[in-house]
């Protein structure tokens, strides 16, 4: 006898029954219009807008969409914030879904790529054409990240952010050595402070791109851009004697203990890297500009009194790179989405030439110790009381011929993977700069 | 009666299911056309070494945390049946580290294994400075003591349930025949305990099947790919490499996986309908 | 050794019950559970206490030489900045979404699990293998299935959205657990159901809900920490802040090159505060459903 059958009626009443209790449950918490479908944004002609959360950059973005719908408030935009990590995740499936905003935030490069490969992405290169203005204002180096196949993809905006060697002037007095002006005085220099139980370089390793930025200085000194441009777009250009050398010189410095003890368990993104500098127990390190802003509120009065040095990473002795080279973040990239509607559209770049990087954002910039890609700041830079440092930074990006994007950002996402990846291995010792080489050259210059 | 469970399942569970069937027969970046392309993905994926790698990272932390682990929740949760004084006490702070979410428990632990300014430096102990997180084996170990620690209150406290069940007089009988403590253990508890421990380790290793948000916040599989587990290897593949085809033959994948676990465990459980009172 | 019986006066008990709870000796002089049980306390508790203090430190403070030592300026701005990130609002969020994917989880399942057990035929043993192969689905393989799914049901951005996928993935490992605790209950007491007139439905309710306590008990709680927890359905699912669940505040103090470790400390406390209570509040209801065995 099957148990089941009388009731299976009512057993079908009762199964409609309880997720509807559910359903009412959420319905009384979801309160509010629930914006779903369409092109991700629902305001009118005014389009949305999705970018990073968090200091130092969220209030300035969000200052500057709210000075925009101040004077234009019939195409308000809607803006959204995400945090770092969750914004990558989410750009990419609102992408992939058809609900992308009408102004994507992004790092240009590889990654800018991919959209433009997808069709996603509106092509700016006549609109920069017809506004000179527009373009003229901003740090020529900064479009190289913004450009896909000769068009032009994405307005460069926000700041620029390369990579500086700091050094703690203190340990550097107690210790009574100079500031390195060559790789070899670097290499000198490694003994002593380990000798004195001070760490030579302090370094995040846990985050990868922290070792990346080490590998890039090494290849623009050792081959110039030619050679840190090459590795992305020539087939085999990794078995190269000179990339090779570049990858030997990474685990030389290793096996010198040249890095902090334990490096490989340090991230980044908790500071701890920075601390190690700024609580003196290292003595050197290689970070992004915006490394400043973060010892300045988290070090105490490392930074006012004077403690922080900073350099250009120096020459290496038969290299062939342009010293004034650098490597970093060229600037940030906003794009506009092509599935948005033309009067969003319209909005968007209304958006690009009246709001972003108006005087009054750069100010904002400046004041959290960046410097953003407008020309012509100088008397604001010197104006703020960072006025070493920003101009500084200043000097690198404007008189740097090459200013390189950082691989990681300007390969396609999943050769910038394999490079981590592998990166990782070799700072751990356990792989051979061949065996690198073989596995970077199956991902790159396709 | 089973059908509003199956209503949910099947709509959104099973045909995300399907439709990641379907997604390992293209080859798609997420963002642009999704292109069917056959076997490609499959081919990519079954020649990738990254993906046996993967499997052996995924057992390992398996086994090593259900040997770990159910030990430990045995005499703990044989300790917290009893009478000492303080069980109670005890017993809620036991059960904090099973309400913190897998990022804050992350985000915990890599500050506290900071050679410089975590727990080496704080309790003064050198020894505890070392490359946690940074050394393949070590990175392993670590990652298995934390899902121990996360996860060890909930299975001390189906087992202390389990014990309590446990009649006494089954205890009395065997004392009467002479038996010891340890034999009594060995003979009593842990037979009676059977489908709790088979409950138990069931949630333990199908849960670690699908672990990620520790793994990710804690190492991102690393250092290089030593705690790679497969569902992490899934999302740097899909998410990061923006190469969905391969993502989802990996996910089909660990799908079959967690299928045969499930019908291996199923085996040992039994099907067997009789009760475990029988002989109290 | 004695064998007289002291009632257990810390728990509820039901009159007339085989005396349960392991062997008396066992209890009186279990050392190795006893060593084992202090340790553990000393491992659980020194993250929790570092949990705690630093959440009271200053972002500038923050590597301060002991991390273990508590801060010299206690502050209070990180749970100022916590509230002021309208943490009541991702509250009540998690909290309708947990209640409202587990109890009709808890509840299918456990309707799932007794036909199950208690029926015969095909249909049920083939739902049963799908309930099993469920089991190993994971998560982040079908987020962008789930994605579309919920776009095209006009769900995007809604608890709703939540709340449906969680249901769905709470209920292979219910209906396994559930269906092995029924198992468990002898025939006689069905059969004594069935003679004295009940149906199905009467049966499921007034004699297999009860009987299986500890088992819904187990469920319930397991789903409900895993759906109050869960980060990436409500990272992918929704958008505006008004929708956010606490998870998704631990991610917004981390900024773009820096993570506020004080402050999402903070967070996490406030986000434990709760259950904690609830846990302390209701331990004896909780114990004493999962140890409500068979009266005999």
């Amino acid at each position: 006898m099957d148990p089941m059958t009388t009731s299976r009626r009512t057993f079908l009443k009762f199964a409609v029954g309880v997720p509807l209790t559910g359903a009412a449950l959420a319905a009384c918490g979801s309160s509010g219009p629930s914006q779903a479908g369409g092109t991700g944004g629902t305001s009118g002609s005014g389009g949305t807008y999705w970018y990073l959360s968090g200091p130092p950059g969220e209030k300035i973005r969000t200052d500057t969409v709210n000075r925009f719908n101040k004077a234009n408030p019939d195409t308000k935009i809607k803006a959204t914030t995400f945090q770092n990590d969750a914004y990558k995740a989410k750009i990419k499936t609102a992408i992939g879904a058809g609900q992308a905003p009408t102004i994507i935030w992004g790092w240009g490069g590889g990654g800018l790529r991919s959209y433009v490969q997808a069709g996603q992405v509106e092509d700016l290169t006549s609109w920069f054409a017809d506004n000179p203005d527009v373009k003229d204002r901003l740090f020529p180096s900064s479009f190289g990240a913004a450009t896909v196949d000769g068009k032009i993809y994405a307005m460069p905006a926000e700041t620029v952010q390369p990579i500086v060697l700091y050094y703690n002037k203190k340990l550097f007095d107690q210790v009574g050595v100079q500031p390195p002006q060559t790789y070899g005085d670097i290499m000198d220099l490694v003994p002593k402070f380990n000798a004195q139980g001070i760490a030579p370089f302090s370094l995040g390793g846990q985050s990868r791109w922290t070792n990346m930025m080490w590998l890039e200085f090494f290849f623009l000194r050792l081959g110039g851009s030619e050679l840190f441009q090459k590795v992305m777009t020539q087939k085999g250009a990794w078995s190269d004697p000179q990339s090779l050398k570049g990858l030997q010189m990474a685990q030389d410095l290793v096996k010198a203990n040249g890095f902090v003890k334990g490096f490989s368990s340090i991230t980044a993104d908790s500071n701890a890297d920075q601390a190690l500098l700024f609580r003196g127990k290292a003595a050197m390190m290689l970070h992004g500009s915006w490394s400043y802003g973060i010892q300045v509120s988290q070090g105490g009065k490392f930074v006012p009194e004077g403690n922080l040095g900073w350099m250009n990473f120096p020459p290496i002795d038969g290299g062939t790179g342009d010293p004034a080279d650098t490597v970093g973040n060229p600037g940030q990239y906003l794009s506009i989405s092509s599935k948005a509607s033309a009067a969003e559209k319209e909005t968007a770049k209304k958006f690009f030439k009246t709001a972003v990087l108006s005087p009054e954002e750069n100010k904002e910039w400046i004041d959290t110790g960046q410097v953003p890609i407008s020309k012509g700041t100088e008397s604001q830079l010197n104006a703020s009381k960072d006025k070493d440092f920003l101009n500084f930074v200043y000097g690198i990006a404007s008189k740097a011929k090459n200013f390189g994007q950082s691989w990681d950002q300007a390969l396609p996402p999943a050769a910038a993977e394999t490079l981590l990846d592998n990166i990782s291995k070799l700072f751990q010792l356990n792989i051979t700069p061949q065996q690198f080489a073989d596995n970077l050259n199956k991902v790159t210059g396709q | 009666m089973v059908l509003p469970a199956l209503l949910f399942f099947v709509a959104f569970g099973v045909i995300p299911l399907l439709g990641v069937l379907g997604l390992s027969f293209t080859t798609w970046d997420g963002i642009g056309a999704i292109h069917p392309s056959g076997l490609t993905s499959w081919r990519e994926t079954l020649k990738d070494p990254a993906l046996p790698h993967a499997l052996w990272v995924t057992f390992l932390i398996m086994a090593l945390s259900w040997a770990f682990q159910t030990p430990m929740s045995l005499l703990l949760g044989v300790f917290l049946a009893g009478r000492q004084k303080y069980r109670a006490a005890l017993a809620v702070v036991y059960f904090v580290p099973l309400l913190l979410s897998s990022a804050a428990i992350a985000i915990t632990y890599k500050a506290l294994l900071d050679p410089n300014f975590g727990l080496s430096s704080g309790l003064g102990i050198g020894f505890l400075a070392q490359d946690w997180l940074g050394r393949g084996r070590l990175a392993i170990g670590v990652l298995i003591f934390i899902v121990s620690w996360q996860y060890i209150p909930f299975h001390s406290l189906i087992y202390q349930a389990g014990v309590r069940q446990i009649p006494t007089s089954m205890y009395e009988a065997a004392q009467l025949d002479g038996a010891g403590r340890i034999r009594q253990f060995f003979s009593i508890t842990l037979p009676q305990l059977k489908y709790t421990i088979i409950t138990s380790s069931t949630l333990m290793v199908v849960g670690s099947l699908t672990f990620f948000d520790l793994i990710w916040v804690l190492t991102a599989g690393g250092p290089a790919d030593a705690t790679r587990v497969l569902a992490v290897q899934m999302y740097i593949k899909g998410f990061q490499g923006n190469q969905m085809g391969p993502a989802s033959a990996i996910a089909v994948i660990l799908v079959l996986v967690g299928l045969g676990l499930a019908l291996l465990l199923r085996r040992i459980g039994g099907d067997a309908r009789e009760s475990q009172m029988e002989g109290a | 050794m004695a064998t007289t019986l002291t009632p257990d006066t810390d728990e509820a008990t039901a009159p007339h019950r085989v005396h349960t709870g392991g062997p008396r000796n066992l209890r009186q002089w279990n050392w190795p559970g006893g060593l084992a049980g202090w340790l553990w306390f000393g491992i659980v508790i020194i993250p929790i206490y570092w949990i705690v203090i630093t959440s009271f430190k200053t972002s500038a403070n923050y590597f301060d030489a002991n991390p273990l030592k508590p801060p010299t300026d206690l502050t209070f701005e990180n749970y100022k900045l916590v509230i002021q990130e309208h943490f009541i609002r991702y509250f009540v969020n998690s909290l309708v979404v947990t209640l409202g994917a587990v109890v009709p989880a808890v509840l299918a399942s456990f309707m799932a699990a007794y036909a199950i057990v208690r029926g015969r035929g095909r249909f049920l043993w083939s739902c049963n293998a799908l309930f099993l192969a469920g089991l190993a689905i994971p998560l982040q393989a079908t987020i962008i299935p789930i994605y579309l799914i919920i776009i095209r049901l006009k769900l995007y951005d809604t608890l709703l959205a939540i709340i449906l996928p969680s249901i769905a993935f709470a209920i292979p490992l219910s209906v396994l657990v559930l269906s092995n605790f029924i198992r468990d209950v002898p025939n006689e007491l069905f059969e004594s159901m069935r003679v004295d007139g009940a149906n199905e439905w009467k049966t499921l309710w007034n004699l297999a809900f009860p009987l299986s306590r500890p088992a819904l008990v187990t469920v319930t709680i397991y789903n409900g920490l895993i759906i109050w927890n869960g980060f990436l359905l409500p990272l992918v699912l929704t958008q505006s802040p008004e929708r956010r669940t606490l998870p998704l505040a631990l991610a917004a103090f981390q900024g773009q090159y820096t993570v506020n470790v004080p402050a999402v400390l903070a967070s996490v406390v406030l986000t434990t505060l709760p259950i904690l209570t609830l846990y302390v509040v209701g331990r004896r209801q909780l114990l004493s459903g999962l140890t409500a065995g068979f009266g005999k």
